[in-house]
């Protein structure tokens, strides 16, 4: 029998490398589809309104440098559930958000906490002035609302153990959320101010509302995932998935704005508030990770260097596999 | 000793000939009308998939259908050749048996009409496959030209120099609400779009802005645009100058916009002179007015282009 000249097996192997790797080239590039979120759920445009005079009478003088006078947007004085009692507002907000300023029964305890653990940096009387009349360290926190107070220490970011640090990082605290509640009544009774502190209420919440909103609002610092990134000089956006992140610690940051961020208040609504914390607390802190490994989402550079390390390492193995069979 | 003198000595080669019982072909190669059809509908699939692909490019559809229809283009023609090699090609191991390697004119003669002969009894020229082959490939380079084409022209003209911001034009968020000059407390930034443009591509590209409360009163960003930034609001182009990226982290303690993609910052309320980072030039600002009704308005379009810099700009 007379044989042939060539040897095919080497061009077989070839033959599976070159369209296996333009193969895995084109998965890779479809990986870098971008799903776009639905569509924000209708929401009623806000209105403008100016507050009445009985209503702020009845409620005390309210510092309201914090909202704004669009319609459900954490105005108490356009809120459906304003309560005032003894010239002082208790709680007001809506279906959405409830907000509330802790009992007055907490100021005396957060006078006394207020002296023993801020006063050095923010003065005696939270003014941010020092007993010789020069400015302290930290800023002025009359008018600044309960939850801003509330947010700060809670979240272990006050007091602050380096005043050197370009900004105060999320630790664990020795204050219990009770005395951040009681420091945030004392603080609040020098100059009475919104916002109080919000309770999100999550019940009927509309999460792809929410993740459309957070991709407009959030994601540009946050990251889509809400990992979290460095910004400038130092600072940095924190990580949302981190589970010790409540609820009302989201909903009180959109409010106040601390730090760098900055405000949200006229531009969303407590609807809308509400729909971006029910999305951060149910799917950015338990993301789903459709491909398996989440991979920490810190962006391209991790999944890129997987997908090329498993895709195409994964591929050319599987090549020489059938290399070595046939 | 000459070839001349060396000819006569040398024996005709006796050149391998596949026939239809050599060990080496499968049964398929044998008989290949079947498996060479359905190799022919792969290919045909593939062209189909080729074809598909430049059309989606063509068309600019959506990033899953291009990857899709790529991917798919490949596999197929990948599967095909591969079926090819393996069901209709001879498969070894081959022994080769050889002789001195310089040969006579008359076996140069007798190789050349022993390839003829093989060449013609089984192992065929299959031209069906191989000109599908050639179409599906042959789709897929003329396909990666067109990006190429397409950066050839037409001209943008002034296409890059106008956005639709208008003298008069409403300010809206994406939900296409405007903005009254309450809405915003200091710290509050809202990217927003032209009336009316806040769901067309060339809105959410070229036109979008940042707009950001710094205080309460109007202030000057830079000398020359002392009434660009009433009660304290600001608007800049939401492009970096570097390579268009969407300029949407606002540092409110520091007054600083900062780029995702290279870290440029800008400075928010010395009309965003780039602070650090590659931006070569500051955002455009928009000129803001509020109408007699509260709301945001522009004055006019920016006064220069915005997003990176190209070939044709005429504004510094």
């Amino acid at each position: 029998m007379p044989r042939l000249r060539s040897r095919t097996r080497r061009p077989s192997l070839a033959a599976f490398l070159l369209p296996g790797g333009l193969l895995a080239v084109a998965t890779l590039s479809s990986l870098a589809v971008f799903f776009p979120g639905a569509s924000a759920s209708g929401q009623t445009a806000p209105s403008h309104v100016s507050s009445t005079g009985n209503l702020a009478k009845q409620c005390g003088v309210v510092n309201l440098k914090g909202v704004t006078s669009v319609y459900g947007t954490g105005n108490p004085f356009h809120s459906p559930n304003l309560n005032c009692s003894g010239g002082h507002i208790i709680s007001y907000g809506d279906s959405a958000i409830d907000y509330a300023n802790p009992p007055a029964s907490y100021i005396s305890a957060g006078a006394l906490l207020f002296a023993q653990t801020c006063s050095s940096c923010h003065g005696s009387r939270a003014n941010g002035i020092g007993p010789n009349g020069a400015a302290t360290i930290g800023p002025n926190l009359q008018g600044v609302g309960a939850a801003t107070v509330d947010f700060w220490v809670a979240t272990g970011r006050m007091p602050a153990t380096d005043i050197k640090a370009v900004e105060a990082e999320r630790k664990a605290t020795r204050l219990t959320p009770q005395q951040a509640l009681e420091l945030a009544a004392y603080v609040n009774s020098l100059d009475p101010a919104v916002p109080a502190v919000p309770t999100p209420n999550l019940k009927g919440a509309d999460l792809a509302a929410g993740a459309d909103l957070f991709s407009l609002n959030c994601a540009a610092c946050h990251t889509i995932t809400g990992a979290g990134d460095a910004l400038a000089f130092g600072t940095n956006a924190p990580s949302l998935q981190n589970r010790q992140v409540t609820p009302q610690q989201v909903a009180e940051a959109m409010r106040i704005g601390p730090a760098n961020m900055p405000r949200f208040t006229g531009n969303l609504t407590d609807v809308q508030v509400r729909d971006v914390v029910a999305y951060v607390t149910e799917k950015i802190q338990h993301p789903a990770s459709p491909g398996g490994a989440g991979l920490g989402g810190v962006g391209p550079v991790a999944e890129g260097f997987v997908a090329l390390l498993l895709g195409v390492g994964g591929l050319a193995l599987i090549c020489f596999w059938i290399g070595e069979r046939s | 000793m000459s070839d001349t003198e060396h000819e006569p000595s040398r024996t005709r080669v006796p050149m391998p000939i596949a026939t239809l019982n050599d060990p080496h072909l499968g049964d398929a190669a044998k008989n290949p009308g079947r498996v060479e059809g359905i190799i022919a509908v792969v290919f045909v699939l593939g062209i189909i998939m080729m074809a598909a692909f430049g059309a989606a490019y063509w068309q600019n559809w959506n990033p899953w259908i291009l990857g899709g229809t790529l991917g798919a283009g490949l596999f197929l023609l990948g599967f095909g050749l591969t079926a090819w090699g393996k069901y209709l090609m001879p498969q070894g191991p081959f022994v080769e048996e050889r002789h001195v390697l310089a040969g006579s004119t008359a076996e140069r003669n007798a190789l050349s009409a022993a390839l003829v002969e093989r060449s013609t009894v089984v192992v065929k020229r299959r031209r069906l496959l191989g000109g599908l082959f050639a179409a599906g490939s042959g789709i897929f380079g003329i396909v990666a030209i067109f990006p190429l084409l397409r950066s050839l022209g037409p001209v943008p003209g002034t296409s890059f120099e106008k956005t639709d911001w208008r003298r008069g034009i409403r300010l809206v968020d994406s939900n296409g609400r405007p903005i009254h000059k309450d809405t915003l407390r200091a710290g509050n930034i809202v990217t927003v779009f032209p009336e009316g443009h806040q769901d067309d591509i060339q809105g959410q590209s070229m036109d979008q802005t940042v707009l950001i409360r710094v205080s309460y009163e109007a202030f000057t960003t830079i000398k020359g645009r002392e009434t660009w930034a009433p009660e304290g609001y600001v608007a800049y182009s939401k492009m970096c100058t570097h390579l268009g990226c969407p300029v949407g982290l606002y540092e409110q303690q520091l007054q600083l916009l900062v780029c995702p993609c290279h870290q440029s910052m800008f400075d928010v309320t010395n009309g965003a002179v780039p602070q650090f980072g590659p931006a070569p030039r500051p955002l455009p600002q928009l000129p803001l007015g509020i109408n007699s009704d509260g709301y945001l308005v522009a004055q006019s379009d920016y006064h220069e282009a915005v997003g990176p810099g190209f070939w044709e700009r005429t504004t510094t």
